[in-house]
């Protein structure tokens, strides 16, 4: 074979090797990386700001149902309820009321319904210090026993405010105590966390344990 | 003729080689050209308008407004939805400080996910600002902390939970590396980002002992329906692959006087955020009368505007 034969048959090696090469390209043969699995977005009651609790306030102000505060629905003025404890001095709940969980402060030191309410006139709420107070005005309830959380409650230190920390611009909305705690059984309940985060390297796998 | 066509090979083998040469030619090209095909499917490559800007602190009043009309445009063209992008200036008299109760915090992660939301972070892959740490009770090695945690119901006992991002430092080792200039402390305090100035170098990254800086490794993407259009130039508006980005105290809500989406969400009332300035505020109170907080990696000399405390 001469020269010129050689350079014809690499030159066409090499046309035959491109043509290759581009088609391969142009089907994507090499491929691209495979998508990443779609992070599925966070489920919205995670994104919500509303407090754990709806309060008394909360109802009036959504115009909910109010017949749980309709105490002389069912009981007599003439006649206040009567406590009822089983031997061991704990204070029974009655099936009416089933929907309560009596359990304040450790050993339930705080169950004693009319610590709080006031036997003579259900409708209203009883600090120890005698005076009546609205169910909206809770939080005063509240502050009579737990001093010291209610002035950290009063400078914004204890529970949430929200809306506008410059008092200028706007109006703030401080959360009562029951938004967050049943006057029942005040503990802050646990709650399932949001996903955590996912890798930007994760592989198919599910992210930890669901 | 019977001279020239066998025995003189120069003019026809030039013309017969050049033929063949330029068909391999034309082929290797195709072939480069088809290798190149993802290039030109990049869309977010800057504009010629976003090239010329000028750098922020340089720019007047009337630079901005074209600039926001620019911004108002992209994401419009992307989202199909007109937002609405201010260029939010710190306030006179405002320092902000944040504060973070380690006692009441339950690490439901509420606040990783608000903070999505309100500062329009990728979902895709996934961006985050907030990383809650649960820590074995009675250690503050931030090494021992897992982030990954994903039991039925949150607190677990015998750990707390805490919660990191951009401590906002008065100190910060992030602006000191940036070699643009692209990031830089505000008077209010806030450590903020021009996206248009990055280069994404990720210097800043690297020199941030918190871990509080993200990379847009990809395209960031955020479906229409979540998308936030109260927007800031330094703050929420879309950023785009390559660019660096961070807990910027939500200065689209804050420097309007209003708290950040963290505390909004916070169930338990964790977080605590204002003015050190206003001794009325309530993290000055909280400052001044919380006998145990802390900064986190105080050593390092960084002094965060973030505090840690407990309830004793
Ligand atoms: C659906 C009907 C119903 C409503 C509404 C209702 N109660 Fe009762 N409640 C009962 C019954 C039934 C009992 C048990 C018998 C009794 O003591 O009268 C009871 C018992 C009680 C007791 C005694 C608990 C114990 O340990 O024995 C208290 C205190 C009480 N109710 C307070 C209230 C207050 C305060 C309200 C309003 C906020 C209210 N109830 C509304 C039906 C009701
Ligand atoms: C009559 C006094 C009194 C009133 C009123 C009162 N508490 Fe309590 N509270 C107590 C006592 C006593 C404890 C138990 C303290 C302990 O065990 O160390 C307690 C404990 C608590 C706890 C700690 C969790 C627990 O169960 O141990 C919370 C939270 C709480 N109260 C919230 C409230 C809220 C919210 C209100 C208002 C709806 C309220 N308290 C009204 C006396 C009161
Ligand atoms: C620590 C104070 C406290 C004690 C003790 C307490 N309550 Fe209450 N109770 C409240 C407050 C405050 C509200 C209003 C809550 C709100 O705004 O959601 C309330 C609401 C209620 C209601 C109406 C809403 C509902 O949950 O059904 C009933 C009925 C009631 N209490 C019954 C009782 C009974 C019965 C007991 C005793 C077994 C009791 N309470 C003990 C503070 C107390
Ligand atoms: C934003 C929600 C929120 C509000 C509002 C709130 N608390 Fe709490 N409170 C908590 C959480 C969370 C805890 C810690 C978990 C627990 O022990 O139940 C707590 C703990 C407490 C405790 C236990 C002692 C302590 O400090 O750990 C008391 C007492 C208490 N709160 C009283 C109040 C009172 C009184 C009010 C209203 C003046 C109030 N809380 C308002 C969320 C709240």
């Amino acid at each position: 074979m001469n020269n010129g034969g050689r350079t014809s048959l690499v030159l066409g090696a090499l046309a035959v090797i491109f043509t290759g090469i581009f088609a391969a390209f142009l089907a994507d043969l090499p491929g691209r990386p495979a998508p990443r699995p779609l992070i599925p977005l966070v489920d919205k009651s995670f994104l919500s700001t509303a407090t754990v609790r709806i309060s008394y306030s909360d109802l009036v102000k959504a115009k909910e149902d109010l017949s749980d505060f309709d105490c002389y629905g069912c009981h007599q003025k003439s006649k206040p309820p009567v406590l009822t404890f089983d031997e061991n001095q704990k204070l029974i709940v009655p099936k009416a009321h089933r929907d309560i969980v009596m359990g304040h402060g450790s050993h339930g030191r705080n169950n004693n319904c009319f610590n709080c309410h006031n036997e003579n006139n259900l409708l209203v709420l009883q600090p120890r210090d005698g005076r009546d107070l609205k169910f909206s005005e809770s939080t005063l309830l509240c502050g009579s026993c737990h001093g010291p959380t209610f002035r950290d409650w009063e400078a914004g230190v204890h529970g949430r405010t929200s809306g506008y920390w410059n008092r200028d611009l706007g109006a703030i909305d401080r959360k009562d105590c029951v938004n967050c705690h049943d006057p029942h059984s005040p503990k802050f309940p646990s709650r399932a966390p949001a996903p955590g985060p996912h890798s930007l390297h994760e592989s198919t796998a599910a992210p930890a344990a669901h | 003729m019977s001279q020239t066509t066998p025995t003189a090979p120069d003019g026809d083998v030039t013309r017969r080689s050049f033929l063949r040469t330029s068909a391999v030619l034309a082929t290797g090209l195709a072939a480069v050209a088809a290798s190149l095909k993802p290039l030109f499917e990049m869309d977010d490559l800057p504009s010629a308008e976003q090239f010329m800007q000028k750098y922020y602190r340089e720019m007047t009043p009337a630079d901005m407004a074209v600039v926001l009309k620019r911004i108002s445009n992209e994401v419009e063209k992307q989202y199909g939805i007109r937002p609405h992008v201010k260029d939010y200036k710190p306030m006179d008299g405002v320092e902000f400080v944040y504060a973070l109760n380690l006692t009441r915090c339950i690490g439901c992660r509420k606040c990783v996910h608000a903070c999505v939301g309100e500062n329009n972070q990728s979902r895709n892959p996934e961006i985050q600002y907030i990383r809650v740490l649960k820590m074995p009770h009675g250690t503050f090695d931030l090494d021992k902390g897992d982030h990954n945690y994903a039991p039925e119901s949150v607190p677990e006992k015998g750990f707390f939970y805490m919660p990191v991002q951009c401590q906002q430092c008065h100190n910060p080792p992030c602006v000191k590396v940036c070699p643009v200039h692209a990031t830089w402390q505000e008077t209010d305090g806030i450590t903020v980002i021009d996206y248009d100035w990055c280069i994404g170098c990720r210097y800043c990254e690297a020199a941030c002992p918190y871990w509080a800086r993200r990379f847009n490794f990809a395209k960031p993407s955020i479906p229409k329906d979540r998308l936030n259009p109260e927007m800031s130039y330094l703050g929420n508006r879309p950023r785009k692959k390559g660019v660096m980005e961070k807990c910027h105290f939500c200065i689209q809500r804050t420097r309007a006087g209003r708290y950040p989406a963290c505390v909004e969400v916070c169930p338990v009332g964790a977080r605590k955020f204002g003015n050190i300035l206003d001794p009325n505020s309530e993290v000055s109170k909280i400052l001044s009368t919380k006998r145990v907080f802390m900064q986190l990696k105080e050593d390092v000399g960084t002094n965060p505007r973030f505090f840690y405390y407990f309830d004793v």
